[in-house]
Parts: C-alpha cells; structure tokens; sequence
C-alpha cells in the first residue's frame, strides 16, 4: 500500500486535471492510507464558515469527501483552492 | 470602552470556531458579549456604536456577515456607518474581505480584516461541547486568530496583529504532518486580508486574569445542527 503522503500527491494531481472521479478514489486511497499507519483518529470533520447559499454543507466528515467532490461542483472547485492554491 | 464580541453557536463551525473566543478571548474583555442567540442584528446595532472593537465569528459570504441561525448583522449598504466608525473589526468569517471589509472602512471604519475565501478547517466533533480543546485539530487554524487578538487586545496595531496570524499558520504548517490540515491552514494564510488603516490599534486591555488562563469555561450543552 502507497503511503498517506504519496496517496495525497495523487489526490492534488487528479484535483489539478479537475478529474472527479480520481480524486474522489486518491482522497479514498489516501485516509486508508492514514488509518494504516495509525494517523486516522477520533471524529475529524472538514468545516467551513460559508453561508448556506452554497450547495455544499458546512460540516463534511472526512469519509463523505469523496463522494461530496463527485456529487457537488462547487464542493469540488473549493477543495481545488484549498489543495492545490489554484484560484 | 466595550468589545463587542459576537460568537454564533447553532452548528458545528460556528461551535467551534466561537468555543476558542469564548474560551480565550471573551475573560478579557468587558461586555458586551453577544453569543448564541443574542447574535442578532438588534443587539448588535445597540452595543456597536459604542464599541472600538468588533469581533465576531460565524457565517458570511462577500457581502454580508451573519450571526446565530445566520441572522445577518451587517450587509453591504445595509447598516448604520456609526456601527464601525473609527473601529477595529475582525471577522472570523468566510469571503467577507471581499466586498464587506471594503465597505466597512469605505463607511468609515478603522480597518476591517476578514478572509477573501472560504474559512475552513478540521475540527473534531466528538470535542463539540468542549471545543477549545480541539488542539489537535481545530486549534491550529484557530490558535493564530486567537493570537491575533489578544495582540490587537494587547494595543498592538493591526498590522503586527495580522502578521501575527500570519506567522501562526506558518509556523504550524511547517510542522504539520496532516496534509489536510497543512492544506488548510496555508490556504488560510493565503486569505487573509487586513482593509483600512495598518496602524489602527485600540487601548490595551488587561491581560486574561490568572483563574481564567487555567481554567476553562464550563462544556457548552446547548443543542447544535450537526452535519
């Protein structure tokens, strides 16, 4: 198994091509990556002060993040920004 | 001359991001102290004009800033200059530095800092009723803002407090070993933007008295949304 910091090499790569489908698998990959090398902890959830005109929630929990990226565009676009820094 | 501190508390960001006020900044000001419900506009418009402080922490977007139940408190064109006139604002709020910050320091207000995108970060929430003792997750987004003003509280001008953020993130992004809260805290630091005059700083109030540096305030047991 690939470790959690090359797993999370692929998730930016796939989130650079804009390739929703492979990053969702890469973030996958990537917290079984973490849980396997004994990072993955209590209950951590992504959150977000953005009001609620976005069309995506304000508390993901990490599991739900893949499917998030493949369901919600602007979802996809903001872990874009916050992964890659490309505006 | 009061602070006004406006910590929304209905969900799991706005619990956790106001835990860390409510625990580290809110002894060491005096009131006015709005949380939970009373963040709404009344209250607000009664304690702001006599403030030289505003802080506040909950939902936004580029032209507004809410508060509980996101119940807007200030709007572009929709408030009262005399609620930030000569005011030192910060708001721990997503995409406000957009249009709000200008705004405000167009109607008058000192500076007005605020991030240009979203704020995000991890938090646990198995620790939401005791937030601010999130360290592992939370507090290092969370930890330079609360650094941040207890500079600004220390009369340290807006400037040397923003930079003060800055470095915060930095310095925790360096020895960061998630990558997605590494992630987020430089896309953070990329956000974060001060409006208006650097210089602007505000009379120094004393420093968090000892009983409050050691102990924390009681779990919060109100009911919030969860994800």
């Amino acid at each position: 198994m690939a470790s959690s910091k090359e797993e999370w090499g692929r998730y930016q790569e796939a989130l650079r091509r804009g390739d929703k489908e492979a990053a969702a698998d890469a973030f996958r990959r990537y917290l079984e990556a973490k849980k396997a090398e004994g990072r993955g902890s209590s209950k951590p959830i992504l959150v977000n002060l953005s009001s609620k005109a976005k069309d995506y929630p304000n508390a993901v929990p990490l599991e739900d993040i893949p499917r998030l990226m493949q369901e919600k565009p602007e979802f996809f676009e903001l872990m874009k920004r916050v992964v890659t820094k490309e505006k | 001359m009061p602070t006004v501190l406006a910590m929304a508390d209905f969900d799991l960001p706005t619990r956790s991001a106001s835990g860390f006020l409510l625990r580290y900044i809110a002894p060491r000001v005096e009131p006015v102290q709005l949380l939970g419900i009373l963040v709404r506009r009344l209250p607000f418009q009664l304690a702001a004009p006599q403030s030289d402080i505003i802080i506040g922490a909950g939902h936004g977007s580029e032209d507004t800033f809410t508060g509980q139940n996101e119940a807007v408190i200030l709007e572009v064109g929709r408030y009262d200059p005399r609620e930030v006139k000569d005011k030192v604002i910060k708001l721990l709020s997503c995409q406000c530095g957009v249009e709000l910050c200008p705004d405000l320091v167009a109607n008058g207000a000192a500076c007005a800092m605020g991030y240009t995108d979203d704020y995000v970060w991890v938090m646990d929430s198995d620790l939401a009723s005791t937030p601010w003792a999130d360290k592992k997750f939370a507090g290092k987004c969370l930890m330079p803002v609360i650094d941040e003003l207890n500079a600004l509280l220390d009369g340290k001008s807006a400037r040397e407090a923003l930079d003060i953020e800055l470095e915060g993130y930095s310095r925790n992004a360096e020895v960061e070993e998630d990558e997605l809260v590494k992630a987020c805290l430089e896309f953070n630091r990329s956000n974060a933007i001060l409006r208006g005059n650097g210089g602007a700083s505000i009379r120094a109030r004393p420093q968090l008295s000892l009983p409050f540096r050691l102990i924390p305030p009681p779990p919060l047991l109100t009911p919030i949304l969860r994800a």
